[in-house]
Formats: structure tokens, C-alpha cells, sequence
């Protein structure tokens, strides 16, 4: 079952968020979820023990990101 | 649960045969793989080991664990799993996942699409396993299941899965999907990926 809820975001919080919807070609709904999705799956493996890293393959660099 | 009726081909009679697709892989299913599907794997593996035969020619995935791949993403929303039963027999299972995964194909880079993880035939339906197999069709209903998910989730129709050597034929062929070539960060296998005008002609 599906809920509806209100979301209060600021204008640049909004802008960010049309972008992703433009560069993606993803309904606000469908970013946001996508964002939950990655947000809960980040959150659960750095809690079991998992770093995340960027790895600029390049310039053979990695940086390890602390999301939360 | 939710299920979706859908439907397979006896390969025995040749008629079509009412299945169910099953929204998340439970319990039930999982045992159903363990003391169904095992058995017939293993004495297919005995059979080829008695023959002497080398390990290129073994089921590819003889050794996937479906009870550890859902215990590792249990509770997480970035997967879905789903079961596809028949007759009462667990007849296909697939993972997907729904984040963290872009097109790669020019037209749709960076794209959202919905990347099957893992998808795997009862044993008793591959012909690689079994002289003559059981129910056709496994394949074809999980592939629509993933468009669909991909149209639920606005990603049109876009999915990407990496294939194991057996399988490459069926998602070049029969799913129309582009071959991406191998993939070295991938076990080397090929990379396949479905626009959505390819995953709209493979629906019709």
C-alpha cells in the first residue's frame, strides 16, 4: 500500500532535486525513492563493518566517504 | 504476498500452463529450492564427475546459495526478489536490484535501470541439467517481470543484467537486448542492457 506525504524542502533543495528529475529522467517521486533506497542500503552495510569509497581510477586515488 | 497469474509451456504436452509470479522469495520457496532443486543438481554433478568430465561443462551456477544471497539483503529496499511457481514447485527465482546501477548504452547513459542480480531455471527446466525439460518459458515471464518493475519505478522499461556464458544466447536472441561486451571488472562476463524501445518490442 502506497501513503502520500508532504515534503518541505528549501529552494535550493528543490532545484537540486528538478535537476536529478532532468538528468535522470525520473519523476521527484521516483528520485526520492531512489535516494531512500541508497540512503538505507549505505546506512546498513557502514553499521555491519562496510566503508564506502570513491575511487578515481586515473589518478589511482580512493577516498573513503563518511556518509553518515 | 502479492502474486500475478502468468503463464509457461509444458514442453511434455506443449500446452500452456497457468503459473504464479510471487512478490518476494519466502521460506517456502527457499526450502522448496533446497530439497527440490538440490537433489537434481547434485546427481547431475555426480553424473559428470563419473564421466570425467571437465568443470567447464558443469551447470554454471551449480553452487549459488539463494538462502545466503536473500540473507544479505534482507530488509534493504534496493532489492526485490521474485518466484515464479508452477504445479506447486518453485519453477524460477530472480533478484533485482533497484539502485546503484546506470545505463551504459550511449543513448540512456547514466540512466537509472533495473539490474537483474541473479535469475536462475529450476534444474528440471534446463536441458544443460535434464535429457528432456520440464516447463519453458521461466526466462521470457522474468525478464517482462523486470521491465515491468522498471515501468513501475518510472526507468521505462531499461534493465542490465551480466550473463553467464549458457544464458548470453537468450538475452541476445530471444530478449533483443544489446551485447555490451565482456566485462573484466565482472568475472569477465558480457554485459547485457534493454532500452526501453527494446524492452516495449520484447513486452508485446
Amino acid at each position: 500500500m502506497k501513503k502520500t506525504m508532504t515534503l518541505n524542502l528549501t529552494d535550493g533543495e528543490m532545484q537540486a532535486l528538478q535537476e536529478l528529475c532532468d538528468k535522470k529522467d525520473l519523476s521527484k517521486t521516483a528520485v526520492l525513492r531512489q535516494a531512500l533506497r541508497l540512503y538505507q542500503l549505505v546506512d546498513v552495510r557502514l553499521e555491519q563493518g562496510g566503508k564506502l569509497f570513491f575511487e578515481d581510477e586515473a589518478k589511482k586515488e580512493k577516498a573513503e566517504l563518511m556518509v553518515l | 504476498m502479492t502474486s500475478y497469474p502468468v503463464f509457461l509451456t509444458d514442453r511434455r504436452s506443449g500446452k500452456t500452463v497457468g503459473a504464479e509470479l510471487i512478490e518476494g522469495i519466502g521460506e517456502s520457496q527457499l526450502r522448496s529450492v533446497e530439497t527440490e532443486w538440490k537433489p537434481v543438481i547434485n546427481a547431475r554433478l555426480r553424473q559428470l564427475v563419473a564421466q570425467g568430465s571437465p568443470l567447464s561443462d558443469w551447470p554454471e551456477n551449480w553452487h549459488w546459495d539463494w538462502r545466503k544471497k536473500l540473507e544479505r539483503i534482507r530488509g534493504l529496499l534496493a532489492f526485490r526478489s521474485l518466484a515464479l511457481v508452477c504445479e506447486n514447485q518453485v519453477q524460477g527465482l530472480m533478484l533485482l536490484a533497484m539502485a546503484g546501477h546506470s545505463c551504459r548504452i550511449p543513448e540512456q547513459a547514466k540512466k537509472d535501470l533495473i539490474y537483474v542480480d541473479y535469475l536462475e531455471t529450476a534444474p528440471w527446466n534446463r536441458k544443460t541439467i535434464v535429457p528432456q525439460p520440464r516447463f519453458g518459458g521461466v526466462g521470457t515471464v522474468m525478464i517482462r517481470a523486470a521491465i515491468e518493475v522498471s515501468h513501475e519505478q518510472d526507468f521505462r522499461g531499461r534493465i542490465g543484467l551480466h550473463s553467464l556464458p549458457a544464458a548470453e544466447e537468450f538475452y541476445d536472441k530471444v530478449c533483443g537486448m544489446t551485447d555490451l561486451g565482456r566485462d573484466e571488472s565482472y568475472q569477465g562476463l558480457r554485459y547485457f542492457e534493454m532500452t526501453a524501445a527494446q524492452a516495449a518490442a520484447f513486452s508485446q
